[in-house]
């Protein structure tokens, strides 16, 4: 994707915000970049565009996650708040953060502060879940981050744990029960609501049907969250693909004429689309701790 | 946001109270796949109790927003402007059902709109149509090779090998430029450009090989 944006002729950095496990490095083509965000985790540098490296590829730099402490590979509290602010200052058009799996309070906080979030599944039951379970707390985290009253904010937290002992097993339960709470309350739960709009890309289509599950999958957030998800895209399941890590190349410079490569482009076109409308003026408060 | 048994039959197909009869088929269709029985999209969210009910409002709905008469007495009582209309049945077809799983109306209506959203490839315009163009275009209106075989009534191998540009496994050129044109047809392509365009790749690959034999 940060690719197909960078040949689109945008000036972009892409961040390995999958600290555990980063690798983008390699796809990219950065076999070993001397520089990583880890340094600037472990107070090694403080200017993160002097760990900004550049790729083969025209337009396109990366901000590695490589050499990071295996013991804690995140930023704590503050450093993931000053992180945050840092990753908005870069000089480029867009900073593109590629997040791990999980819940992990710093990918949901990184997923939050974009002016983007883009969920990519796929059009199996494992996946299905875990982007549910993704977006559940993503959605409960903002709502805790929206509402100031101290007891609005600890119904969030007891909802969070699925078998909480007052029965609050939707996001409807749940504003019902604030809105009994404190009103004013409740209106900002619903303000906060629409403001959420997840991005949804169904990866490894097989079927024109598995390409319907987005569709799917968005009506379901509109009726369990109250959500309005946008469908993005769907990328097709493509042996490019593959070679394309083999090559350590991005798909859409190896092999920009493949099925994939096309659906990533459409995908990237919608996004430049959106950008500028979408941009946001007021950033989410900052991240409070975990 | 609103609970379900709250929510009228526009928001239940999440759809706005002027939208066109299209607009209410293609958000039926999508309910449907999002509730079906054995739906992905419903996975881990949702109980099986609260996909029996999705469902019944979802087809309360549809049988009230595509019929013209029962949709104009609807608004009528939404607007408050006659009282409200007696109570559709929420209980599931099951002759409803089976017919819909055959999905005639595929047959009847042989160029669906395309899906929501997804453009054209870029720069496709400019380039002779080949197998994977003809892929493209097919999923992006949401069509198995079973459904345009169906439509089209020609064999789903030739189809399949239409897409993957198998050109010794087809017929005759006369043959191939039919079958373009009719796929073409049926998912949103002009039939007479894309079997040229087809045509040139197929003669010109054909005719390389048959030198290389010689």
């Amino acid at each position: 994707m940060a690719a197909a944006l960078a040949r689109a002729g945008r000036q972009v950095v892409v961040v390995d915000g999958d600290l555990e496990g980063a690798n983008l490095h390699t796809c990219v083509g950065v076999p070993s970049p001397r520089v990583s965000l880890a340094d600037f985790v472990a107070l090694r540098e403080e200017d993160l565009a002097k760990l900004v490296v550049d790729t083969p590829i025209p337009n396109l730099r990366l901000l590695a996650g490589t050499q990071g402490n295996l013991g804690s590979a995140q930023p704590g509290h503050f450093r993931r708040v000053r992180l945050l602010q840092e990753l908005r200052r870069l000089p480029c058009d867009f900073v593109l953060i590629d997040l791990g799996a999980g819940t992990h309070p710093a990918v949901i906080d990184y997923f939050l502060a974009g002016d983007e979030g883009v969920l990519v599944l796929t059009p199996e039951p494992t996946s299905v879940e875990n982007a549910y379970s993704f977006l559940r707390a993503a959605f409960y985290r903002r709502l805790r981050l929206t509402l100031f009253a101290g007891s609005a904010r600890r119904l969030v937290a007891q909802a969070m744990d699925q078998r909480n002992e007052r029965g609050i097993r939707t996001p409807l339960d749940l504003l019902r029960e604030i809105q009994a709470l404190d009103p004013e309350e409740g209106q900002r739960f619903v303000a906060s609501l629409r403001e959420f709009r997840p991005r949804i890309v169904v990866n490894e289509v097989r079927t024109a049907d598995e390409i319907k599950l987005g569709f799917a999958v968005k009506s379901v957030c509109q009726k369990y969250f109250g959500i309005e998800a946008d469908y993005l895209g769907y990328v097709n399941h493509d042996d490019a693909a593959r070679r394309s890590v083999l090559a350590r190349r991005p798909l859409v410079e190896s092999e920009p004429e493949s099925d994939a490569a096309v659906y990533i482009a459409r995908i990237a076109r919608k996004l430049l689309a959106a950008a500028p409308a979408r941009r946001s003026t007021a950033p989410l408060r900052r991240p409070e701790p975990r | 946001m609103k609970p379900l048994p709250e929510q009228d039959h526009y928001e239940v197909l999440e759809i706005a109270p002027g939208a066109s009869a299209e607009e209410v088929e293609r958000a039926y269709q999508v309910a449907c796949t999002a509730y079906a029985e054995d739906s992905l999209a419903t996975y881990s969210l949702f109980g099986d109790e609260d996909v029996r009910e999705l469902r019944r409002r979802v087809e309360a709905a549809y049988r009230v927003l595509s019929d013209a008469v029962s949709r104009r007495d609807y608004d009528r009582a939404l607007r408050g402007d006659q009282p409200e209309p007696p109570e559709i049945s929420l209980e599931l077809d099951p002759r409803l059902e089976a017919r819909r799983a055959l999905e005639p109306r595929l047959e009847a209506a042989p160029a669906p709109p395309p899906l929501e959203g997804f453009d054209e490839d870029s720069a496709a315009d400019d380039t002779p149509c080949d197998g994977a163009r003809l892929r493209r275009a097919r999923m992006r209106r949401g069509l198995d090779l079973e459904q345009i075989a169906a439509i089209t009534k020609i064999n789903p191998s030739y189809l399949r090998w239409i897409e993957e540009e198998r050109f010794d496994d087809l017929p005759a050129a006369v043959y191939v430029r039919g079958f373009v044109a009719a796929v073409a047809r049926c998912v949103g392509l002009d039939p007479a450009a894309a079997a040229a365009g087809y045509l040139q790749r197929f003669e010109a690959v054909r005719a390389a090989r048959k030198r290389a034999r010689r």
